[in-house]
C-alpha cells in the first residue's frame, strides 16, 4: 500500500485510485467551481492582467515540477494555489490557474489521473484556493503584513488540500482514514513549510516588479 | 515593460526546474517504503498498484505522451526539456485563453 502514499504524496492523484462513480462527483464539483472561475475571469481580466495570470500559471506548473527532498524518504512540490488566489485577487483565480496546470499535467505528461482529475482540481484548485485566499485576508487583517500571513496562508491551504486528499483516498477505500490523515497530514505540514517560504518570497518578488499592481491594495 | 518584468520574475522558475537539481532521494522514492524509513521494496510496489485498482474498479488508464515527464531516450535532460516544453506551453494556453476572456481597457 505505500506506493500510494507516494504517488497520493503528490497529491496528483492517479486515475486507478478512486472509483468511477466518486470521480464523477468529483468531476462535477469541480466543473460547476471550473464555470465560476470562467465567469471570474471574464469579469475580472482586463487585457493588461493577463501576461500576469499567464505568466504565473506558467510559474506554477514549473514550480510543481520540482521536487524538495523532505524527511523520511519522501519529497514534496509546491502547490500555488494560495500564491495564485493572493496574487490574482480571488480563489477563483487559484481554480482557473490550477485547473489549467493540472489539464497540462494531465494530458501531457501523465502526472495525475484524467478521471481523477476533478478531484485534483477541487484539492489543489478549490480547496487551496478558498483555504488559502480567506486565510491570507484574515491574517492579513491581523498582522497587517502580507508576508507572514502568506506564509501561513499558503501553510494552511496546503495542509488542509492534503487532509482533503487523505479524506478522499479514505472513501474511495484506497486509504485507511486515519493512517491517511495521519501520514498526509504528517508530510504535508513539512512541505507546507516549503509551499508558504516560496509563496512569500514569490509574492514580494512579483509585488515588487510590479509596484502599481493591485497588490498594492491587498497589502494595506 | 510591465510584462517584460513580469517575464523576469517566471524566469527563475523556468531555469529551476532542471531536474538535475532534484536530489535522487525523489528518484530513490519510487516504490513502497514505511512512513516514517527510506529503505524501498520495488515488489510491493507494484503488488500495491494492483491491489489499489481491485479495490476502486478504476481501471481507467491513459497514455500521455511524455509519461512523468520523460522524452524518450533523453533521460534527465529530456527531463528538463519537457519541463521547460511544458512551462511554454502552459504560457500559450494561459495566455491564449486569458485573451480570449479578457476585456479591452
Amino acid at each position: 500500500m505505500y506506493i500510494c502514499i507516494n504517488k497520493v504524496l503528490r497529491m496528483h492523484i492517479p486515475d486507478s485510485f478512486i472509483p468511477l462513480l466518486q470521480a464523477a462527483v468529483y468531476w462535477l464539483v469541480a466543473l460547476v467551481f471550473i464555470a465560476l472561475s470562467l465567469r471570474w475571469a471574464r469579469a475580472e481580466m482586463r487585457e493588461e492582467k493577463v501576461p500576469l495570470v499567464a505568466v504565473l500559471t506558467a510559474g506554477i506548473f514549473a514550480i510543481q515540477a520540482i521536487n524538495v527532498p523532505i524527511p523520511w524518504g519522501t519529497s514534496g512540490h509546491m502547490m500555488g494555489a494560495a500564491l495564485a488566489a493572493i496574487v490574482l485577487g480571488s480563489p477563483f483565480a487559484a481554480v482557473f490557474v490550477l485547473t489549467l496546470v493540472l489539464i497540462v499535467q494531465g494530458v501531457l505528461f501523465g502526472d495525475g489521473g484524467i478521471t481523477v482529475m476533478g478531484a485534483n482540481i477541487i484539492n489543489m484548485g478549490v480547496i487551496g484556493g478558498f483555504v488559502g485566499f480567506s486565510s491570507y485576508k484574515g491574517l492579513n487583517r491581523v498582522l497587517k503584513n502580507p508576508y507572514p500571513a502568506a506564509f501561513a496562508a499558503a501553510w494552511l491551504s496546503l495542509f488542509v488540500a492534503a487532509l482533503a486528499c487523505a479524506v478522499e483516498m479514505a472513501l474511495a477505500g484506497t486509504f485507511p482514514l486515519g493512517l491517511g490523515l495521519f501520514s498526509m497530514g504528517l508530510y504535508h505540514a513539512v512541505i507546507g513549510v516549503i509551499e508558504g517560504a516560496l509563496t512569500a518570497i514569490a509574492l514580494f518578488l512579483i509585488s515588487s516588479a510590479r509596484p502599481r499592481h493591485p497588490l498594492a491594495r491587498i497589502r494595506g | 515593460m510591465i510584462i517584460a518584468l513580469v517575464i523576469a520574475v517566471a524566469a527563475p522558475f523556468i531555469a529551476s526546474s532542471n531536474p538535475d537539481g532534484l536530489e535522487s532521494a525523489f528518484f530513490g522514492i519510487f516504490g513502497a517504503k514505511e512512513i516514517h524509513g527510506t529503505d524501498l521494496d520495488e515488489d510491493a510496489a507494484g503488488a500495491a498498484e494492483e491491489q489499489v485498482q481491485e479495490i476502486t474498479g478504476n481501471t481507467f488508464s491513459f497514455e500521455a505522451p511524455f509519461p512523468d515527464y520523460s522524452i524518450e531516450g533523453l533521460s534527465k535532460m529530456g527531463e528538463a526539456l519537457a519541463i521547460v516544453i511544458g512551462t511554454i506551453l502552459v504560457l500559450a494556453i494561459a495566455f491564449g485563453l486569458g485573451k480570449a476572456l479578457s476585456r479591452p481597457e
